[in-house]
């Protein structure tokens, strides 16, 4: 049965706000951010549940293949070269003669890789590594938290299924220039040695490595899809044809990690991308157990790897640091760290927040205020905009600065929402507009009182429209 | 007229063979059928756990917890029920299990001596001090009573359904709510005076 009366109905007051009690409670509701940040947690494709009938079969199959595998692995030699051991130091020319075309072959997991006339790649326990040539690999879908790995150099290029090509030219003895260009998918380039993620690339994008040349490797900055023009900071260049298309991949992918459905390629990203599940459900036992050492050791390990998982993870380190560790500085270096690594990240806004908000709390006014008025300047279109100039104009006001607490309180009330926050903005301007000695103050303390006759700040309000507050 | 929780956020029309038809698709791996129900019944989740009484810093957990183990589940719904009525049985229960645990967890604090947990903060976004005195008042309700109330007076939830989530006989359920009404109304009434 459907309620058809309205319960509590009587006429007196306690009955009424009962009623508006329980009217409120209806209608809240997480914010976009915090459906997002759930999303990013459980983005995860379902895999088909199995039969639990079959699970100590399977089992048994699964543990007799591996056994099987690690048999054949230990039989045979550990280096399997594809391309003739006579050609691997030779020139290219000589290769092509002994390969007249393209080679196709298919690897473990079902991945195709195409090498060109002149190309050499090995197998380094089962991963390839590309030594001279362009090699070009179609590598299906992907099972979360296993990506696929080809090594260049001194390189890795993480892939999650996708098509890529990867490129080493040089002559043998001499540091190579690796390239990478991207398909369809996503593709990842770390530098194998400092394990940093050197660029993030979406179809149409290529990568270089640095001028061969050049004495120093990559520096990590080039994470930004924008690096530095000068030195040996590895490039990322898109084709052409698809620059028009380029602007919009870089403003929306990590989002799209986390959308699946918004086509194809990035449908399939985000379902490889995000790591496994159970590591993040580990990390919310942990915290719910009481360890947060644990909780954050999980998250900075998930952090390290790609995808909505890893992004998700990056930010809770520094929210498991504030409020559970109660490490408010940390925090603020985590999410900075996170902002690095994820300039247009979803959890960007939230992180922006969390940074102001206890930046503000731990006493710290004027990075608090810096980081407020670049958030104010940033996100003019965010939903947390009132909030956070609210808190900006306490900053000021708390500074004596009414004149620049009068400008971010009218930021505030430009907003709709939250209610609490717009009636104490309305209440401050007030407040400050009668310090400053502006003749708009009384009407604003008025105003406010109109709107919020049982406001919490309804006594000033009234001693400020009445003109008996004290003035400074 | 009191707007069921459920109704806004479930559209009247989805049917039970849509719910199956959803489950179905979700069970074979298809991620758009999956961010479609998370897309429809998270918002209805995080709002029954804020009710229910979970505080504001595990809430989000708790919401994803609740998915994983909806996810977990999949293969066993059986479309006797509604979906929603499927979903909200598993979030009482996820969030009948953290309360437990989190008594365990206070009561142990002060046991150990250890420094016991600090005070849930209300949520920036709920300053509304009616809705706080709310929680506030449906927190020192029995864990049954509390379930009724929340799924029929806040989540606007059919009695029938609301029986099948708290796992008990209708005439049980209106039983439980009108105990509910008569202690949220008195604990109103002292708060008034």
């Amino acid at each position: 049965m459907t309620p058809q009366h309205r319960w509590p109905d009587g006429p007196d007051e306690t009955s009424s706000e009962l009623r508006r009690a329980l009217d409120e409670a209806s209608l809240r509701g997480p914010d976009d951010m915090t459906l997002r940040r759930g999303w990013a947690a459980v983005a995860e494709p379902p895999e088909p549940p199995r039969a639990r009938r079959g699970f100590w079969f399977a089992g048994g199959v699964a543990t007799t293949a591996a056994l099987v595998a690690a048999s054949a692995l230990w039989i045979r030699p550990r280096l399997v070269e594809l391309a003739q051991p006579a050609n691997r130091d030779k020139p290219a020319a000589q290769s092509e003669a002994a390969t007249p075309g393209p080679r196709r072959l298919t690897l473990e997991g079902g991945v195709e890789a195409v090498l060109g006339r002149s190309s050499v790649m090995r197998l380094e326990d089962g991963a390839p590594r590309v030594e001279g040539g362009e090699v070009r690999f179609s590598v299906p879908h992907r099972p979360p938290g296993h990506p696929f790995v080809v090594r260049a150099e001194g390189y890795r290029v993480v892939v999650v299924g996708t098509r890529f090509g990867v490129s080493v030219d040089g002559q043998s003895g001499d540091r190579k220039a690796v390239g990478v260009d991207v398909d369809e998918g996503i593709v990842e380039v770390w530098e194998a040695a400092t394990q940093r993620r050197l660029a993030r690339l979406t179809p149409g994008e290529s990568w270089q490595s640095p001028d061969v040349d050049a004495e120093a490797p990559a520096p990590p900055a080039a994470v930004d899809p924008a690096p530095a023009p000068s030195g040996p900071t590895p490039t990322i260049a898109a084709p052409a044809r698809d620059l028009h298309r380029r602007g919009k991949h870089a403003a929306s992918r990590t989002l799209a990690l986390a959308s699946p459905g918004r086509g194809s390629t990035t449908e399939r990203a985000s379902g490889a991308e995000t790591p496994a599940t159970a590591e993040a459900v580990a990390a919310r036992a942990a915290l719910a157990a009481g360890d947060a050492p644990r909780a954050l050791q999980i998250y900075r390990t998930m952090a390290q790897g790609t995808g909505p998982s890893a992004e998700n993870a990056a930010y809770e380190v520094g929210k498991v640091l504030n409020e559970k560790l109660r490490q408010p500085q940390s925090a603020v270096a985590a999410w900075r760290r996170y902002r690095a690594a994820y300039p247009d990240g979803i959890l960007r806004v939230e992180a922006d927040v969390s940074i102001v908000e206890t930046l503000a709390r731990t006493g710290d006014a004027d990075e608090a205020l810096s980081e407020a008025n670049e958030f104010l300047r940033r996100h003019p279109d965010s939903e947390r905009r009132a909030e956070i100039a609210r808190l900006a104009g306490d900053l000021y006001r708390a500074r004596g600065d009414c004149r620049n607490a009068v400008a971010t309180y009218q930021i505030t009330l430009g907003a709709s929402r939250p209610r609490d926050a717009v009636e104490a903005a309305t209440f401050h301007r007030a407040d400050c507009l009668v310090r400053l000695g502006d003749g708009g103050g009384v009407d604003a303390a008025r105003a406010y009182l109109r709107a919020y006759p049982n406001g919490k700040f309804r006594g000033d309000a009234a001693a400020l429209a009445s003109g008996s507050a004290p003035r400074p | 007229m009191n707007t069921p929780g459920l109704m806004r956020a479930v559209p009247s029309g989805v049917s039970l063979s849509a719910d199956i038809e959803m489950v179905t698709r979700c069970r074979r791996g298809d991620s758009i059928a999956w961010r479609g129900l998370y897309d429809r019944y998270a918002p209805v989740v995080y709002r029954f756990l804020s009710a229910f009484g979970v505080p504001r810093e595990e809430r989000e957990d708790a919401c994803q917890e609740v998915f994983v183990a909806v996810y977990r589940s999949l293969s066993r719904f059986r479309g006797e029920a509604r979906l929603s009525t499927w979903i909200y049985r598993i979030a009482a229960r996820h969030a009948g299990r953290t309360a437990r645990r989190r008594k365990v967890r206070t009561l142990l604090s002060t046991l150990l001596v250890r420094e016991p947990p600090p005070p849930p903060t209300a949520d920036p976004s709920e300053r509304s001090e009616r809705l706080q005195l709310l929680d506030e008042m449906v927190g020192k309700l029995s864990p049954k009573k509390r379930l009724v109330l929340v799924l029929f007076e806040i989540e606007g939830v059919p009695i029938e359904e609301v029986a099948k989530i708290a796992g008990c006989p209708e005439n049980t359920a209106w039983s439980r709510l009108h105990y509910a009404r008569a202690e949220l109304m008195a604990m109103a009434k002292r708060r008034g005076r």
